[in-house]
């Protein structure tokens, strides 16, 4: 492996032992026990999606859950569903800066990717979702998101017969729960990964395939590894280390600029519980703070992950960046865009990132190794939406009228 | 919505249950009679009309109060039911706001019994009405500078969820009956033989009664379902998630409007609703909870029959033996309850909202 020539011996045993299990668990246990001092876990291949035990996988929950994801009923005017923010022609995310929220609404956060979201413990980008599940949820009750309530989009499953046959056959109950519909969306979820026929070439690479990648490509994968450290916080087998940074992203200027989006921001500070002083105050996206309320938690995101990135434009958390040549030049200036802008948190930010000096020629390397992470785009022909129908007949109905 | 709070049910039970208690001790009901003034400040009510109008109070900004509360339907819904939140329909049929600061109980089945800032906010959050998150209302109101003018001027300060369910029901106060012949004391002889029929062989004054004719409280009269509730799923939905909600038993198979047994749970309270004003029926058709009935010639004629078919029914209701004439003067009489419409400019905002939010000015200046 080269990147044995860059790793400290210190870690070379720990590093293999990833290596071996090859799983996300060893991966974390190894950070948790590294010093600040110890080299991360090396990349490795992305292993098989984890299932969690109280929402086993069947087929038939995986169809339903399709169906679901599809559908715009699951939200509160039927007009957004979860592919309305993770668009399958939109790397399953959306491709503008702040995904396009609820109608009336605009949201103030990139929408990230459902793919490959099966091997995260935690869901948004501060993390404040602890799975699937509740990442659907939140997402289709949130006021600038889905906006639904609990009782009107499990009505609406309850007036859609094939909706009714499909949950009794999955989960067991005469009508359709609302609870069961985010174990429904996330079984579909867990199955839309970069594994299989969507490998992408790093993982080849990975797994000894050594044509996978190109020559420039390794030697961008050695930059990674090496001078420009993404390796620090994107590390083992996810390419990320799953903990919460400030990178010195800056704020988006359509805050400025777009009334909308002011509204948003507002209410976002409102939602998340700021004090008064911060609702006032904040010109930014306080990211983990919202969470920790610690004030050395402001401006910090969870590191993403970097697999089918080819797909997610813009990139970051307020999707300031188009392309991953911008992001590569925002690491090698050490956290600053090209008009000098960062975090409004600068005591925030991580050591980590600093100035690179990375030449062009590595810049382009670096940029086409981020291109093994990404392997053939994920399509899906949506299902279509099985109709609304009467629960009652007019017989039925007159029967009740005369029994009054 | 998330900020929604359900009047207690038991609470409002009581309070109730006094009222009906006092009214059956009563040996005469009140006498019908114009209403009492209200003390309106303008500035606060102008607010409120333009909050009324603005689309940008629900949820996904595609409907205002004004689209179930038709100004030239005397406030009520055009259609025998709600068109409801835009993805759903409704259940019932919006009732008249003329007036409705006179009243004590809001809603068909009553279960709003405090005031109509509750009122306001049960409209505006709960999801097949408005769908309302208040968190996002109040910052959209912010957002626009005709507001924040407003809202200072009306002494209210900042723009905030608590003064929009202020100035709504201040500018509901101006929605007041003017004009009609029965408070002009200029009825017509059929009207005011109306009125002695109303009050007299008719009965209706024992439930239509006070300034507002209605002893607002429930009762069962037997109206039939409208069957457009359960057929049509984009109502039903509504309704299961309003009974779903309400925590009413077994509402997947209810087929019929549980009205007041909503407050009470109680099996005798099945079907009953509160008694609806009189006032304003020129405007307000169709009529009844549910929009049953097209005409004030139907109604007289659905009461003449001793109302419709229901084992709940009151035992106030049979039939009347009216003759022609008499159920045309009840209707002259019905009529002259009704005064000018609240059509124009001092009760209906009309001029044109922002087509978009306006940015603030150098905003990584200013304080949010």
């Amino acid at each position: 492996m080269s990147v044995n020539k860059i790793a400290p011996t210190l870690v070379a045993a720990a590093v293999a032992t990833v290596l071996a299990a090859g799983s996300v668990q060893a991966a974390n246990e190894a950070s948790a026990a590294g010093t600040a001092k110890a080299a991360p876990p090396a990349l490795a291949p992305l292993g098989e999606a984890p299932i969690p035990p109280d929402n086993k996988s069947t087929p038939d929950k995986v169809e339903l859950g399709k169906m679901l994801f599809f559908d715009p009923r699951v939200g509160g005017d039927a007009s957004t569903g979860c592919s309305t923010c993770h668009e399958p022609d939109q790397g399953w995310a959306w491709a503008e800066d702040f995904s396009r929220g609820y109608p009336g609404t605009v949201h103030w956060r990139n929408s990230q990717s459902i793919i490959n979201s099966a091997y995260f413990p935690r869901q948004f980008w501060a993390g404040s979702a602890s799975s699937n599940e509740k990442q659907a949820k939140a997402a289709a009750k949130g006021g600038v998101a889905g906006n639904g309530e609990d009782d009107i989009m499990e009505a609406r499953m309850a007036v859609i017969p094939e909706y009714r046959e499909r949950f009794k056959k999955v989960f067991g109950t005469e009508w359709p729960l609302i609870d069961d519909v985010w174990l429904a969306i996330s079984a579909f979820e867990r199955t839309m990964n970069t594994t299989g026929k969507y490998e992408v070439p790093l993982d080849k690479y990975l797994k000894g395939d050594k044509s996978a990648l190109d020559e420039q490509q390794v030697r961008g994968m050695a930059l990674f590894n090496g001078k420009a450290g993404c390796i620090n916080c994107h590390n083992g087998s996810l390419a990320t280390d799953l903990d919460y940074h400030n990178i010195g992203i800056p704020p988006n200027k359509r805050w400025e600029e777009d009334g909308l989006a002011q509204v948003t921001f507002r209410f976002e500070q409102y939602a998340k519980g700021q004090t008064e002083e911060g609702y006032r105050a904040a010109k930014s996206d306080w990211g983990f703070y919202y969470r920790s309320k610690n004030k050395w938690d402001r401006g910090k995101f969870r590191t993403a992950p970097l697999r089918y990135i080819e797909y997610t434009a813009p990139y970051m958390h307020n999707g300031v960046f188009y392309t991953l040549e911008e992001v590569v030049d925002f690491y090698n200036a050490g956290g600053v865009d090209e008009e000098g802008r960062t975090t409004l948190f600068p005591e925030n930010k991580s050591k980590l990132i600093k100035p690179l000096g990375l030449s062009d020629e590595e810049k382009e390397d670096l940029v086409a190794f981020l291109g093994a992470f990404s392997g053939p785009e994920i399509t899906m022909e949506k299902p279509k939406q099985p109709p609304y129908a009467p629960l009652f007949t007019k017989a039925e109905l007159e029967a009740a009228q005369e029994e009054k | 919505m998330v900020v929604r709070v359900t009047t207690g049910r038991a609470l409002l039970a009581a309070t109730l249950g006094l009222g009906l208690a006092a009214g059956v001790q009563a040996a005469d009901s009140p006498d019908i009679g114009p209403l009492p003034q209200l003390e309106i400040d303008k500035a606060k009510a102008e607010l409120g009309k333009r909050l009324f109008f603005d689309k940008r109070l629900s949820g996904d900004a595609a409907i205002s109060c004004a689209d179930c509360h038709v100004p030239a339907k005397g406030y009520a819904s055009e259609k025998a039911l709600s068109p409801g939140y835009p993805g759903n329909g409704h259940f019932r049929n919006a009732s008249s706001l003329v007036n409705v600061a006179h009243r004590k109980v809001w809603n068909w089945d009553g279960r709003i019994g405090t005031n109509l800032n509750d009122m306001t906010r049960e409209m505006l959050t709960e999801d097949y009405i408005m769908n309302m998150d208040m968190r996002v209302m109040q910052e959209r109101v912010k957002q626009d500078p005709v507001y924040v003018k407003m809202f200072k001027d009306a002494g209210y300060g900042e723009p905030s969820n608590g003064s929009v369910r202020k100035a709504i029901p201040e500018y509901m106060k101006t929605l007041t009956s003017k004009g009609s012949p029965f408070d002009a004391g200029k009825m017509s002889d059929s009207a005011n033989k109306g009125m002695a029929l109303f009050k007299g062989k008719a009965g209706c004054v024992q439930c239509h009664n006070g300034s507002m004719m209605t002893d607002g409280k429930p009762h069962n009269t037997g109206v039939p379902e409208n069957f457009d509730v359960f057929m049509d799923p984009m109502n039903h939905q509504a309704f299961i998630a309003f009974t779903m909600f309400q925590g009413i038993p077994n509402y997947m198979n209810l087929k019929r409007d549980p009205g007041y047994y909503n407050i009470t749970l109680m099996k005798e309270d099945m079907g009953k609703f509160i008694t609806p004003s009189l006032r304003e029926l020129k405007y307000s058709s169709p009529y009844m909870h549910n929009g049953m009935i097209a005409t004030l010639a139907d109604v007289v004629e659905f009461y003449n029959n001793g109302g419709g078919k229901d084992s709940n029914k009151s035992d106030k209701l049979k039939p009347l033996g009216l003759n022609d004439q008499e159920k045309k003067d009840l209707v002259a009489f019905l009529e002259a309850l009704s005064g000018d419409e609240l059509t124009g400019p001092e009760h209906v905002w009309d001029k044109p909202f922002p087509a978009k939010y306006e940015a603030i000015e150098n905003w990584t200046q200013v304080r949010n």
